[in-house]
């Protein structure tokens, strides 16, 4: 593995399930913690390169932006009365939602920009 | 359609890695059979919090699986509605479901429960009895409120079922704040609650203190004076207690 993928996947539903479900093997003893994070290291990348090959819809989002931020490469936006139109005029609407955005492209390659 | 799309993705995604893990767990010395105990961990997390509909595996050592409770379609629904609810009223549970589908007597406004707006699809009208149904059984029955997407304003300290809190529960159902003070004050047994309550009042609108994220990579933001624009890839929306891919996502705000 040259290069890293990015983490933040790790904050979503398959992810901390994931790592709630490595947590309690650690605590078990039946892991050591450096495996689970190979097992993580592991995710990043099966997760990136599975999303990137088969996921293929596309979505519009509105919505009025309440904050935003821009801290080494990764956007934060708080969007309020978000609604995102899916394909097939799918709309979710949310009272309140935070979009966490990192600059497109491997982790180690945005690092050296 | 892109939450249709999440259950294989994330098999996929699960096959992936634990294929991948399994050298790595030889090589540390650790049993292969703790490959599957993490695999089988992970998927029961996934398919327990019901962010998109997983089918049913046949697999011998689940007998009971936490079924998903009718996001959407309800093609793999069918017999095996509500196996979680059963758990909660006791009772033979998927018959009694099935029956209660049968009648569908029961009144929809209730609940604001899973009626969001964004799951009611053309063919919600089935589901809607249904979840009605599964909303309103396990209330009358037991003290523990079902579903986690439950969009309630209320904010209920039977998340997390307990005996001494049940009749304070059950009974000020629309009353919201009162079992929050009644629990704050009996004491110790209910301080989990408390805090839960607070949290549910402080974010009130949202799902049992679950924020709705978007996880992504962005590929342009710009702004005019206070609109913005954005291009968003190969994100995962956390809304509403689903979860949605996209592979591109273009996004326009208005600060």
């Amino acid at each position: 593995m040259a290069t890293a993928y990015y983490e933040f996947y790790r904050g979503s539903s398959i992810g901390m399930a994931l790592t709630d479900s490595l947590d309690e093997l650690i605590t078990s003893g039946a892991i050591t913690p450096q495996l689970a994070m190979k097992v993580l290291q592991q995710f990043d990348k099966s997760l990136a390169d599975t999303m990137v090959k088969q996921v293929k819809a596309k979505t519009t989002l509105k919505g009025h932006l309440k904050t935003y931020r821009l801290c080494d490469d990764v956007w934060t936006f708080i969007v309020k009365q978000a609604s995102f139109k899916m394909e097939q005029n799918e709309v979710i609407t949310t009272p309140r939602i935070k979009i966490i955005a990192c600059k497109n492209g491997d982790a180690i390659e945005a690092g050296k920009k | 359609m892109s939450n249709k799309i999440v259950p294989s993705i994330y098999r996929a995604v699960i096959d992936d890695v634990i294929d991948a893990i399994r050298p790595e767990f030889e090589e540390f010395g650790v049993s292969a059979d703790l490959v599957e105990k993490l695999r089988d961990k992970w998927e029961m997390k996934i398919v327990a919090s019901r962010v998109a509909d997983f089918p049913v595996e046949p697999s011998p050592s689940q007998p009971t699986y936490p079924y998903p409770t009718l996001p959407h379609a309800t093609r793999n629904v069918p017999a095996y509605v509500p196996p979680s609810a059963a758990q909660q009223r006791s009772k033979s549970g998927g018959i009694d479901a099935r029956y209660a589908l049968a009648t569908a007597q029961y009144a929809f406004p209730p609940l604001p429960g899973p009626t969001l707006p964004a799951q009611n699809k053309n063919t919600s009208t089935p589901v809607a009895p249904v979840t009605a149904a599964l909303s309103t059984l396990p209330q009358t029955d037991g003290p523990s409120v079902s579903e986690d997407d439950d969009l309630e304003p209320v904010p209920v300290p039977t998340r997390i079922g307990q005996p001494s809190g049940a009749p304070v529960g059950k009974g000020e159902f629309a009353a919201g704040k009162d079992p929050a003070k009644d629990a704050e004050q009996i004491g110790s047994d209910l301080d989990d609650d408390s805090d839960d309550s607070e949290n549910d009042a402080e974010d009130g609108e949202e799902a049992q203190a679950e924020i709705d994220m978007v996880f992504c990579t962005y590929d342009k933001v710009a702004r005019v004076k206070n609109k913005w624009k954005c291009v968003l890839k190969d994100g995962m929306i956390h809304a509403g207690g689903k979860d949605y891919l996209f592979q591109r996502c273009t996004g326009e705000f208005e600060w």
